[in-house]
C-alpha cells in the first residue's frame, strides 16, 4: 500500500532499517559524486567502509575523490595475478600522488590456484570460475568485515546499470555506494583533466576497460568502453559486483545520534540548516526558508545544486506553488506541537500540489501527534524528543489503527462506507 | 465487514448503533489514552505534554481534581448508556454527575488512575470522552427534541452523526487555534442555539423544494460573544462535509494563534470580515468540492435508518384533559402544561425531566435518578433518552396515556418539577465550587433565586423567562443569552454579579446587556425581583413575555426600576 511507511505496520525488520538509507537517493545532487562519498564516509558508514579497486583506466577519479575525503579509507586491490604490468605500476602510482595510505592487495588462495588453474589458463576454458578462485573467494573474508563498499560503478556504463542509485542495499543489508552513478564517460574525462590525474599506461594505447590482461582487449571507437573485457565470452559481469554473501556488520550502530526518521529508520542528514547571509546561488543541502526563497527566487532557480524549502507557520505554500518540484525535501515547521498549522500546510502539499519529495516535519515533534503527520501526508521526521525517539525505534506510536475521514492522497476510502473510512 | 452485528444488544431502533468499525475506533482510542495516562503516572509525560492529550479525552484538571466530561453525541442517550453512567457515577465518582449546556456529562471527582477502566467501561457501551475539550472539533449538539418535534424540517442526527464521524480524530483539526463547536437543528424553531456557535446549520428548504443547510460562522459567547454570521444559505447534504472541511481549513490556517482569547473563529470572521472568510472559503470549496468527502445519497440514506422513528403503536385517538388534570391534581397540571412538547405522532409528546429541582444545583443527577430515568426511557420512550442544552433529561417519545405513570415516578425521584422555560429552570455553569477559572460562585446563586421564586403560582404568573448564569467571563453558563444573564465577576477581592438583559440564544438571537453595576452575592434575588416585578406591571397582557417587553420597552425604565434612577 502506499501510505508512507514512518512506522512499518509489522515489526521494524532490520532490512527496512536498513532501507532507510535508500531513502536519501535523489536528495543529492547528481553529480556530487563527493558529496555522497563524503556523506558515505560520515554519517552513514563512519569506519565501516572500504573501496575495492580495479585500478583500471578510470580508477583514477574514484580514488581521487576517496583521497580528499578521507585518505584512510581502506582501499583494496584485486591481485589476481593476471594483471598488465602496467596495471600494477599504476597502484604504486596513485598511491604516492594520492596520498592513500591504507590500499592492500588481495591474493587467491595458492591452494586454489594450484588445484584449479595450475597452468595459468582457465580464463581460458571457464573464465567463470577463474574470476571465483582470483576474485570472489579472495575477497569474501575481506567483505564480511566491512557494513558497506564504495564502488565506481556508473550508471552509462551498461544497459543493466541504467537505473544505478547512489545507495543501494545488498541482499545480505550491506550498503553499496556508488558515487560516480550519473558520471558519463565525458564526465569522468573531464574531471581526470580538472585535476590533472595520471593516466593508467594502457589507456592512450586504446584500451578503456581494463581488467586482467588475458581478459581485456582494445575497445574499438563507438563501442562500450566495457565490451573489451571477455570479448565473446558473453560475461558482462564480474561477481563481485552482485551481493556479497556472508555474516552483516550492522550498518546501523552508527545512526544512533541520527535525528531523521525516515522509511523506519533514524538516518543521517544530508540537510542542514539554513545560516542567515547564506548566497543563493551557493547554497546547497539546506532548507531554505520560505520568504527567503521568494525574496531571492531567481538566484535560487539558477542554483543547480540540491535544495529544500522551509515552510514556517503562518506563511503560504501557496506562494511557492510553481517551483515546488524544484525542492528535494520540503521541512514544515512545528514551533509548537500544539500548532496545527503545518497539517493544512502537509495535505496541500499532497493532495493539491501532488508534491512527491520529501515532506518532513521539524520542530516540536512528539509521538502523539506523529500519526496524525502520517496521515496528512508526513514521510519524514526530525526527531529529537527522546522518549518519541525510543517510540519509533520500538515501533509503539499510540496510533487508533481505523480513521473515519479519508486524508491524504493514499488513503483510498474502503469498504461500506465508501466516503469516509478506512484501516489505516 | 458485517454491518449491524451489534444490534442485538439494542432493544429497539431510533439511534445510532456502532458496527465494528466504530467499535475498534473507540476500542483503539482508548488503548491510546491508557497509554498516555499510564506515561503521564510514569513521569514520561510533562503536564504540559500530556495537557493537550488528556483534553481530547475530555479530562480536565479542576480546582479539586479531575474531571471528565464524557460525549453524548448530539444529546442522545439509550437507557443501556444511561445505566452505565449511572453505574459510573456510583463506583468512581461521588454518586452524582453533572449535565451540560453542551448536552454532555461531567464527573466531578474521577481519579486519574481510574481513568482508563471508566473509558473501557464507556466503550461497552459505545460512549468516550473524545473531542469534548481540547483545540479540536468538539461533541456535535443539536435540538433535543430531534427526531421527535412536530416542527420539524427534517431530523437533523443522522447528519449530526455524519459530523462526527468525519470529525473524530480528524488528522488535520486535531490542533485548532482554539476549541471548536459545531450545532445543529432541523426546526426553524433554534432550540439549539446555533447562532452562538463557531459553526451553526440549520435545515433548509431551497427554491426547487430540496432539502439542505444554512451555514452560519462566527457565533460563540465567551468575553466577547458575537452572533453567528450567514456564510452560506444553502448547502445540499452532499457537499456538506467538503463545505465544513473548507472553513475548517480556512480557520486552521489563519485562525489567530498569538492570543488564546482571539483565537476563536468568532474573531477571524470579526477582523477580516465576513465577505473576506466567505471568499477564502468558497475558493477553497471550489477545490475540495465534488472529492472524496462528498456524500453518496446511499450513505446519507444508511445513517438515517439508524434513526428510523420507533414503531409507533397506533395512539392517535389518546386526549390528555389537561385542565381537567390541572383542578385534580395541580401539580400534574403544571407538569402538564409546561413540560411536554408536541410531538410529530398524535397521540405521544416528548417530555422534558427537569433536573432544576428546587434549591438543586442546576443540570446534577445522582446516580439513583440515573436509572430511574433509564428505566423510564425503557418502559415508556423507545428506549430512547437526550440530554438537552439547557440542562435538563428528555423522555422523546411518550405515549399520552403513560404521562400519568411516568411523572408519578418522577415525582417519586424529585425530578417531576414542573418548570421547563420558567424563572427556575435556570442554566448554570459549576462557578467557583468546582471550576479553576471562576471568579464567583454560581450555583448558590441559582439555589438561592429558586427558592425566592420557589412558589409555583408566582412561576405561572411570570412566564416564560430564562435565567443563564456563569462564574465567570468564560460564560459556559449561557449568561449573554439569557433574557436575564447574570455573570460573576472579582472586583476588590469579592465576588460581584452583573445582570445582562435582553439575551436570546434563539433564531430571534440577542446579546443581553449589561445595564449597570454589580450586586453582591445576597443582593441578586432581591435585584432580580424587582426586575420581574417590573416586567409585570407593565406587560401588554399575558401573553407578552419578559424578553417580548424588554425589546419592546427597551433598556432604560429597567434599568431605572433597578437603581431607581434613569
Ligand atoms: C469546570 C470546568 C470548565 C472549564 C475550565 C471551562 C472552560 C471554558 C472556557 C475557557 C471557555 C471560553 C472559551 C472561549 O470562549 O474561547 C468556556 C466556554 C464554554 N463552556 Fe466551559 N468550562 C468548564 C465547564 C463547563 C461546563 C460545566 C459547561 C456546561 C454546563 C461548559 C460549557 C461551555 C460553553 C457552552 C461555553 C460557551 C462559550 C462558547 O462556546 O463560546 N463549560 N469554558
Ligand atoms: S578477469 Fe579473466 S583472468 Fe581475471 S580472474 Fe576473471 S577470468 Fe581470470
Ligand atoms: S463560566 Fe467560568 S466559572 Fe463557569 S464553568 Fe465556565 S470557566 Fe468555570
Amino acid at each position: 500500500m502506499g501510505l508512507p511507511k514512518l512506522a512499518p505496520a509489522q515489526a521494524a525488520h532490520d532490512k527496512l532499517k536498513a532501507l532507510g538509507i535508500l531513502a536519501l537517493n535523489g536528495m543529492f545532487d547528481e553529480m556530487d559524486a563527493v558529496g555522497v562519498l563524503r556523506y558515505a564516509v560520515s554519517d552513514v558508514l563512519p569506519g565501516d567502509l572500504a573501496i575495492v579497486s580495479s585500478f583500471g583506466a578510470d580508477s583514477a577519479v574514484l580514488l581521487h575523490m576517496v583521497a580528499q575525503v578521507d585518505p584512510s579509507m581502506p582501499v583494496y586491490f584485486l591481485e589476481t595475478g593476471k594483471h598488465f604490468r602496467e596495471t600494477l605500476d599504476y597502484v604504486e602510482t596513485l598511491k604516492r600522488q594520492f596520498g592513500l595510505i591504507n590500499v592492500h592487495a588481495i591474493h587467491p588462495n595458492p591452494n586454489d590456484v594450484a588445484r584449479f588453474d595450475p597452468n595459468g589458463d582457465l580464463w581460458e576454458t571457464d573464465p567463470d570460475s577463474c574470476c571465483h578462485i582470483r576474485k570472489t573467494e579472495p575477497l569474501e573474508p575481506v567483505t564480511e568485515q566491512y557494513g558497506g563498499w564504495v564502488t565506481g560503478r556508473k550508471r552509462y556504463q551498461t544497459v543493466e546499470r541504467g537505473v544505478l542509485p547512489h545507495f543501494e542495499l545488498t541482499s545480505d543489508d550491506r550498503i553499496k555506494v556508488n558515487p560516480l552513478a550519473y558520471f558519463s564517460d565525458a564526465d569522468v574525462i573531464e574531471y581526470r583533466q580538472k585535476h590533472n590525474l595520471p593516466e593508467h599506461p594502457l589507456y592512450a594505447k586504446g584500451y578503456k576497460s581494463i581488467g586482467c590482461a588475458p581478459c581485456t582487449s582494445i575497445v574499438a571507437e563507438g563501442e562500450d568502453p566495457r565490451a573489451g573485457r571477455w570479448r565473446g565470452l558473453n560475461k558482462k559481469e564480474c561477481g563481485i559486483h552482485y551481493d556479497f554473501s556472508g555474516a552483516i556488520a550492522n550498518p546501523m550502530t552508527a545512526a544512533n545520534r541520527h535525528t531523521l526518521w525516515k522509511d523506519g529508520a533514524f538516518i543521517a542528514d544530508p540537510f542542514r540548516d539554513w545560516e542567515e547571509g547564506t548566497n543563493p546561488s551557493e547554497a546547497r543541502y539546506v532548507h531554505v526558508p520560505l520568504p527567503v526563497f521568494l525574496a531571492n527566487r531567481a538566484e535560487f532557480l539558477a542554483n543547480p545544486h540540491p535544495l529544500g524549502l522551509l515552510v514556517s507557520p503562518g506563511e503560504k505554500i501557496e506562494d511557492a506553488e510553481a517551483n515546488l518540484s524544484r525542492f528535494a525535501s520540503i521541512a514544515i515547521r512545528f514551533p509548537a506541537f500544539s500548532d496545527g498549522r503545518g497539517y493544512s500546510t502537509a495535505r496541500l502539499l499532497a493532495e493539491r500540489y501532488k508534491f512527491a519529495g520529501e515532506v518532513r516535519a521539524v520542530g516540536d515533534v512528539l509521538q502523539d501527534q506523529i500519526p496524525l503527520m502520517r496521515r496528512c501526508g508526513f514521510n519524514a521526521l526530525v526527531v529529537v524528543h527522546e522518549p518519541t525517539r525510543q517510540a519509533l525505534i520500538e515501533n509503539r506510536l499510540p496510533e487508533v489503527a481505523v480513521f473515519y475521514q479519508p486524508v491524504g492522497v493514499t488513503e483510498i476510502p474502503l469498504g461500506t462506507r465508501p466516503f469516509l473510512r478506512r484501516v489505516s | 465487514m458485517g454491518r449491524r452485528t451489534t444490534a442485538s444488544i439494542w432493544k429497539t431502533t431510533g439511534m445510532y448503533r456502532y458496527d465494528e468499525f466504530d467499535a475498534a475506533f473507540v476500542m483503539g482510542r482508548t488503548a491510546q489514552f491508557a497509554d498516555q495516562v499510564k506515561r503521564r503516572i510514569s513521569g514520561e509525560l510533562s503536564e504540559d505534554q500530556f495537557r493537550p492529550l488528556r483534553l481530547m479525552n475530555g479530562l480536565y484538571l479542576q480546582l479539586h481534581a479531575y474531571m471528565l466530561r464524557i460525549a453524548v453525541p448530539y444529546g442522545t442517550l439509550s437507557s443501556k448508556q444511561m445505566r452505565k453512567l449511572a453505574h459510573i457515577a456510583r463506583t468512581y465518582d461521588r454518586g452524582y454527575g453533572h449535565f451540560t449546556t453542551r448536552q454532555n456529562i461531567q464527573f466531578n471527582w474521577p481519579k486519574l488512575k481510574d481513568i482508563p477502566v471508566i473509558l473501557e467501561e464507556l466503550a461497552s457501551v459505545e460512549m468516550h470522552a473524545i473531542q469534548t475539550s481540547g483545540n479540536c472539533i468538539r461533541n456535535v449538539t443539536t435540538d433535543q427534541f430531534a427526531g421527535a418535534a412536530a416542527d420539524e424540517i427534517i431530523d437533523p442526527r443522522p447528519v449530526a452523526e455524519i459530523i462526527r464521524q468525519w470529525s473524530s480524530l480528524h488528522p488535520e483539526f486535531s490542533y485548532l487555534p482554539r476549541k471548536f463547536k459545531i450545532a445543529i437543528t432541523g426546526s426553524p424553531n433554534d432550540r439549539a442555539a446555533i447562532r452562538f456557535h463557531d459553526i451553526g446549520l440549520q435545515a433548509a428548504v431551497n427554491a426547487s423544494g430540496e432539502t439542505g443547510w444554512e451555514v452560519w460562522v462566527g457565533g460563540g459567547l465567551g468575553r466577547t460573544p458575537m452572533i453567528a454570521k450567514l456564510i452560506n444559505s444553502f448547502v445540499p447534504h452532499e457537499h456538506l462535509l467538503a463545505y465544513l472541511e473548507s472553513i475548517m481549513r480556512v480557520y486552521n490556517r489563519y485562525g489567530r494563534r498569538d492570543n488564546k482569547y482571539k483565537a476563536r473563529i468568532k474573531i477571524l470572521v470579526h477582523e477580516e470580515g465576513l465577505e473576506s472568510i466567505k471568499g477564502q472559503v468558497e475558493a477553497e470549496f471550489a477545490e475540495v468540492r465534488g472529492g472524496v468527502l462528498t456524500l453518496p445519497q446511499e450513505e446519507l440514506d444508511r445513517i438515517t435508518a439508524y434513526f428510523a422513528p420507533p414503531d409507533f403503536a397506533d395512539r392517535s385517538d389518546d386526549k390528555i384533559d389537561v385542565a381537567y388534570e390541572s383542578i385534580i391534581d395541580p401539580a400534574f397540571g403544571r407538569w402538564l402544561d409546561n413540560n411536554l412538547h408536541p410531538h410529530r405522532v398524535s397521540g405521544y409528546s416528548s417530555v422534558t425531566v427537569s433536573l432544576k429541582p428546587v434549591g438543586g444545583a442546576p443540570g446534577d443527577a445522582t446516580d439513583v435518578q440515573m436509572d430511574v430515568v433509564a428505566d423510564l426511557a425503557e418502559q415508556f420512550s423507545y428506549d430512547e433518552l437526550r440530554v438537552t442544552h439547557e440542562q435538563n433529561l428528555v423522555l422523546p417519545h411518550v405515549a399520552v396515556r403513560d404521562l400519568r405513570a411516568v411523572y408519578d415516578v418522577l415525582v417519586a425521584n424529585g425530578l417531576a418539577e414542573g418548570n421547563n422555560n420558567l424563572i427556575t429552570d435556570m442554566i448554570c455553569c459549576p462557578g467557583l465550587d468546582f471550576c479553576a477559572l471562576a471568579n464567583a460562585r454560581s450555583i448558590p446563586i441559582a439555589q438561592e433565586i429558586s427558592h425566592k421564586f420557589a412558589s409555583p403560582e408566582r412561576q405561572k404568573q411570570i412566564g416564560d423567562l430564562k435565567i443563564k448564569i456563569s462564574g465567570c467571563i468564560n460564560a459556559c453558563g449561557h449568561h449573554h443569552v439569557g433574557h436575564i444573564g447574570i455573570l460573576g465577576v472579582e472586583k476588590k477581592g469579592g465576588e460581584l454579579y452583573q445582570i445582562t438583559l435582553g439575551g436570546d440564544a434563539t433564531e430571534h438571537a440577542s446579546v443581553g446587556k449589561i445595564i449597570g453595576p454589580g450586586f453582591e452575592a445576597d443582593q441578586v434575588p432581591g435585584a432580580i425581583e424587582k426586575l420581574v416585578d417590573f416586567y409585570i406591571a407593565q406587560r401588554q397582557g399575558e401573553g407578552e413575555t419578559f424578553l417580548e417587553a424588554y425589546r419592546r420597552l427597551g433598556e432604560a425604565p429597567f434599568k431605572e426600576a433597578l437603581y431607581g434612577t434613569a
